[in-house]
C-alpha cells in the first residue's frame, strides 16, 4: 500500500511537471499570436500614460483595426489604446479598465456605448468564462486576483476563475497556431449588401432574452461603477454611440427606453452622450449588419472623432 | 448530466465517496439517489417517466410472480410491455405517423390529427427496453419478480448506463447487487483505463470528427464527392467513437462500484462479415436483447429456411425504428438503413455455406492475410454504406450522397492530390489511424493486459498521452453522444 502511495505521487508529480511544460508552451504561443485581446494589448504596451482609452464592444473594434489606431495617432498627436472587445457589456469593460489602471494611466476614456450590451448577462458575466477570450489572456497573478474578486462579488462564474488559473481554454486551444484575430477585421475593407435576413438573425443574436428591465438597471449600475472609477482617476470621458446602418437601427429594441434611461444616468453625473448612430446611413460604410469598414471608419474619424480626440482636455474631467 | 460535463467529474467523486463511506448492504440506496439525481438534473420531469417505467417494472413483475393462471401471467405480461414500449413507440412515432396519414389522406380529405408534441425523454428507449426485458425474465421464470424494489427501481435507473446503455440484464445486473458491492484494485485500475479511452474516442476522436461530418451532411447537395466521401468515412468512426465512448466510461464508473457491466462492443470495424459486427461486436447488448426476446421467440433458424429470412429481416427493421430519434430525426432512413442491414445478412446467410467450402478446399487462401484484409475492408464498407442512411436527412440524400460518391469514385483518386486538406482533416485522419491501431492490438491480447505486463515508463507514458490528448485535443465544450438521442 506504502509502495502504491509512492508511486501514486510519482506519477502526479510527473504529470504536473509535463502540465507545467505544456502550460508554459501554451503562454508562449499566446504571446506569439496574441492580438485583438485587451488584456494582451495592455501586458504587451508596457507601463506607461495614454491619451486616449477605447472601451466598449465590438463596435468600437474598427477603430483599431489594421493601421488605423497608427493613423489616428498621427493625426492626433494623441496615444491611444483600444481596449474594446466583442459582445462585452460594461463590467467586462469595468474588469479591463481596472487592470489598465494598475499600471498605466490616462487622460481620457472614449466608451462606446451599446444597448444590447446593458440588457444580458450573456454579455457581462459570462463573458469571462468566453474560451476565446480566456485562450489570449496572459497569465498575471494581478489579472487572477481581480477575476477572483469579481467571481466572488460580481456573480461572473467561478468556472472562468479556474479556467484562467488552469490554462485550460490555451492549453485546449484549437486555433493555437493561429493569430487571435477578430473575424470582423479580417473583412475591413469588405463592403455589405444589406440583407434583412442577417439583420434579423444579428438583432436576435445581440438580444438573447427578451429585454427584462431589471438587467438594464442592473447593468447601468455597473456602467456607474465604471464612470466613478473613471472619475477617481481624473479620466475625462466621452461616450459615443457608433454610426450604424439606419436599416440595423430600426430593428434595435427598445432604443429610445435605453437612450432615456442612459441619458438620465449620465445628467446625473454631469457627462453627455454623444449620438453618431445615424451619422453613417449608406451600406458603403459598412463591412457587414453593423460594423464601420475602412471606407467608414474614415469618414467617422474625418467627420468627428479627430476632433473629438485632439480636443484639449477639460480640466474638470468632463465634456 | 453529460459525462462529459465539469460537473460530472464533481458530481462522481462524491457518490464514489458516499459508497464507500456507506455499509456494504445500504450501498445500492447511494446509487439509487444518485442515478436520480443524475438524470433528474437533466429534466427533473424526466423523473416522471422513469418512476412510471420504475412502477410498472416491479408491480407487474411482483404480480407476476404471484400469479398462478397462465391467462393472468400473460395479460400482466402484456400490460407491463404495452406500458413501456407502447409509450416508447407512441413517443417516437404517433406524431411522426399522424403528420405521414394527414400527408397520405390529403388529396381525398382533410385530417387534422392531434398531437402529442413530446419529445421521447432521454435515455428512454435504453431504460425502456431494459425494463421490458425484466419483465418478458420474470414471466418466463428466469428471474424473481420478488425481487428488493429498490434493486429494481436501481436496475432501470442506474445512472452510468440510464442514458445509452449498455441494455444490461436483470439476470446479470440484480445478483451483483445481492453480493458485496465492493471495487478491488484491479477492478478500479480496469475501471480507469476504460473510462480515460472512453473520455479520448469521444471527446477527442469523435468530438474533433463531428464538424467536418456535419458540415458535409449538411450540404451534401453541394459537396464535391471526396468532401462526401470524407463525411461517410468520418461518420463511420464519430458514431462508433462516440457510442462505445460512452459505453466505455460507462462500464468504467461501474468498475469503481464493483458492478460488472455487459460488454458493447468489441472492435467492430475488424469483423470479417457483417453478421459478426452485428451479432458479436457492435452494441452486443442490444443485439442480444433482439436474439433472446424478438428472433429466437420467433423461431429463429429453426423454423426453416424462409421464416429464418423473414425473422432476419423483422429484427433488422424493428432495430431501425428503434434506433430512430431525435438525433437524425424521425424519418424513414431508418427504416431503410434496417431493412439494408437485413439485406446484408440474407446475403452472408445465402453465401455462408460458399465461404464455408472454401475453407474446407483451400485453407491456406481462406485464412490469408489478403484475404481476410478484404473481408474486413469489405465489411467496413458495407457498414459505412448503410450509415448514410442512418446519417442523412431524408432518403434521397443519402441516395444522393452514394450516387455523387459512386459515380465520381473512379475519378476520386486524382482529386484527392489537389484537394485542400485542412489542418481539421489531418487531425482526423491521425486519430483514426490511432484508433485502429490500438484496436489491432486489443484484437490480439488486450491493451489492459498489456499494459499490466509493461514497464512503468511504457505505462504511465500511455496514461500521459491518454490525459495529456484530452486536455489538449479534447473537445470539451461539444457535443452530447449521439445515442442519448435515441
Amino acid at each position: 500500500m506504502k509502495r502504491l502511495g509512492k508511486s501514486a505521487i510519482v506519477f502526479v508529480a510527473i504529470g504536473l511537471l509535463i502540465f507545467g511544460g505544456a502550460y508554459y508552451a501554451a503562454e508562449l504561443l499566446m504571446y506569439r499570436n496574441g492580438h485583438s485581446n485587451p488584456l494582451f494589448k495592455i501586458t504587451k504596451a508596457g507601463p506607461g500614460a495614454f491619451d486616449w482609452i477605447i472601451l466598449g464592444a465590438s463596435h468600437a473594434m474598427p477603430l483599431d483595426f489594421a493601421d488605423f489606431n497608427d493613423q489616428m495617432r498621427r493625426e492626433t498627436g494623441m496615444k491611444i489604446i483600444n481596449l474594446a472587445s466583442p459582445g462585452t457589456g460594461p463590467l467586462y469593460n469595468r474588469f479591463v479598465l481596472e487592470i489598465f489602471l494598475r499600471d498605466h494611466s490616462a487622460k481620457n476614456l472614449l466608451y462606446v456605448v451599446d444597448s444590447f450590451a446593458f440588457y444580458s448577462h450573456i454579455w457581462n458575466e459570462e463573458r469571462f468564462g468566453d474560451t476565446k477570450l480566456l485562450r489570449a489572456t496572459p497569465f498575471d497573478v494581478g489579472i487572477a486576483g481581480l477575476l477572483w474578486q469579481y467571481s466572488w462579488h460580481e456573480g461572473v462564474e467561478r468556472r472562468a476563475l479556474a479556467d484562467y488559473l488552469s490554462g485550460f481554454s490555451k492549453l485546449n486551444n484549437r486555433d493555437r497556431f493561429q493569430k487571435d484575430i477578430w473575424e470582423g477585421e479580417l473583412q475591413f475593407d469588405r463592403v455589405y449588401r444589406p440583407s434583412a435576413s442577417a439583420v434579423k438573425s444579428r438583432i436576435s443574436y445581440l438580444f438573447p432574452s427578451p429585454e427584462a428591465p431589471a438587467a438594464l438597471t442592473r447593468y447601468l449600475a455597473e456602467f456607474s461603477k465604471l464612470l466613478d472609477l473613471a472619475q477617481k482617476q481624473n479620466i475625462r470621458v466621452v461616450l459615443v454611440k457608433m454610426p450604424t446602418p439606419a436599416q440595423f437601427r430600426a430593428q434595435l429594441p427598445n432604443e429610445a427606453d435605453f437612450s432615456f434611461a442612459m441619458s438620465r444616468l449620465l445628467a446625473g453625473q454631469g457627462f453627455v452622450l454623444e449620438d453618431f448612430s445615424a451619422d453613417l446611413d449608406e451600406p458603403r460604410f459598412y463591412f457587414d449588419t453593423d460594423h464601420l469598414n475602412r471606407t467608414g471608419v474614415t469618414e467617422f474619424f474625418t467627420r468627428h472623432l479627430r476632433q473629438l480626440l485632439a480636443s484639449p482636455r477639460n480640466r474638470e474631467g468632463r465634456i | 448530466m453529460l459525462f462529459t460535463s465539469l460537473e460530472f467529474f464533481a458530481f462522481l467523486p462524491l457518490v464514489l465517496l458516499l459508497f464507500s463511506t456507506m455499509r456494504v448492504s445500504q450501498r445500492w440506496a447511494v446509487l439509487l439517489v444518485g442515478s436520480y439525481v443524475f438524470y433528474g438534473i437533466w429534466n427533473p420531469f424526466n423523473l416522471v417517466y422513469l418512476g412510471a417505467v420504475t412502477l410498472v417494472v416491479h408491480g407487474c413483475g411482483w404480480a407476476l410472480e404471484r400469479a398462478k393462471y397462465v391467462i393472468i401471467r400473460k395479460a400482466l405480461l402484456a400490460a407491463g410491455l404495452v406500458t413501456v414500449l407502447g409509450s416508447l413507440v407512441a413517443f417516437k412515432f404517433y406524431d411522426f405517423a399522424a403528420g405521414e396519414f394527414e400527408r397520405l389522406v390529403a388529396p381525398t380529405i382533410a385530417v387534422q390529427l392531434p398531437r402529442l408534441a413530446v419529445s421521447t425523454p432521454v435515455g428512454y428507449s435504453f431504460y425502456a427496453v431494459s425494463a421490458s426485458s425484466y419483465l418478458i425474465d420474470v414471466y418466463v421464470r428466469r428471474l424473481s419478480g420478488a425481487s428488493h424494489p429498490g434493486h429494481a427501481a436501481l436496475y432501470v435507473a442506474y445512472f452510468p448506463k440510464i442514458f445509452a446503455g449498455p441494455i444490461e440484464r436483470a439476470t446479470h445486473f440484480l445478483p451483483q447487487l445481492l453480493a458485496a458491492l465492493r471495487a478491488d484494485p484491479d477492478r478500479i485500475v480496469l475501471g480507469l483505463q476504460l473510462i480515460g479511452w472512453g473520455l479520448f474516442k469521444k471527446v477527442v476522436i469523435a468530438d474533433n470528427l463531428a464538424p467536418l461530418v456535419d458540415r458535409n451532411f449538411a450540404i451534401a447537395a453541394f459537396a464535391s464527392p471526396i468532401e462526401l466521401l470524407i463525411g461517410v468515412y468520418f461518420f463511420a468512426f464519430q458514431i462508433y467513437c462516440d457510442f462505445s465512448g460512452y459505453t466505455d466510461i460507462a462500464i468504467g464508473i461501474s468498475l469503481l462500484f464493483g458492478i460488472q457491466l455487459m460488454e458493447n462492443f468489441r472492435r467492430p470495424y475488424l469483423s470479417r462479415a457483417t453478421s459478426e459486427f452485428w451479432g458479436e461486436r457492435w452494441h452486443i447488448s442490444l443485439g442480444r436483447w433482439f436474439r433472446d426476446y424478438l428472433y429466437i421467440p420467433s423461431g429463429g433458424s429453426h423454423a426453416g429456411p424462409a421464416r429464418q429470412y423473414l425473422n432476419i429481416m423483422i429484427v433488422f427493421v424493428v432495430s431501425g425504428l428503434w434506433h430512430a430519434g431525435l438525433g437524425y430525426g424521425v424519418g424513414w432512413t431508418f427504416l431503410v438503413w434496417g431493412a439494408l442491414n437485413g439485406g446484408y445478412q440474407w446475403a452472408g446467410l445465402a453465401t455462408h455455406q460458399s465461404w464455408r467450402r472454401l475453407g474446407e478446399r483451400l485453407p491456406g487462401v481462406a485464412q490469408s492475410a489478403v484475404l481476410v484484409v478484404f473481408r474486413v475492408l469489405l465489411t467496413f464498407h458495407l457498414i459505412a454504406i448503410s450509415w448514410v442512411f442512418f446519417r442523412a436527412r431524408s432518403i434521397d440524400d443519402a441516395l444522393m450522397i452514394l450516387r455523387k460518391i459512386g459515380t465520381n469514385l473512379l475519378d476520386i483518386a486524382s482529386v484527392v492530390v489537389g484537394y485542400p486538406f485542412t489542418a481539421d482533416h489531418f487531425l482526423g485522419m491521425a486519430l483514426i489511424v490511432l484508433l485502429l491501431v490500438v484496436e489491432i492490438f486489443d484484437e490480439r491480447r488486450s491493451v489492459s493486459q498489456r499494459l499490466a505486463t509493461a514497464p512503468t515508463m511504457l505505462r504511465w507514458g500511455v496514461y500521459y498521452l491518454v490525459i495529456f490528448g484530452l486536455l489538449i485535443l479534447g473537445r470539451w465544450q461539444a457535443k452530447e453522444f449521439i445515442y442519448m438521442q435515441f
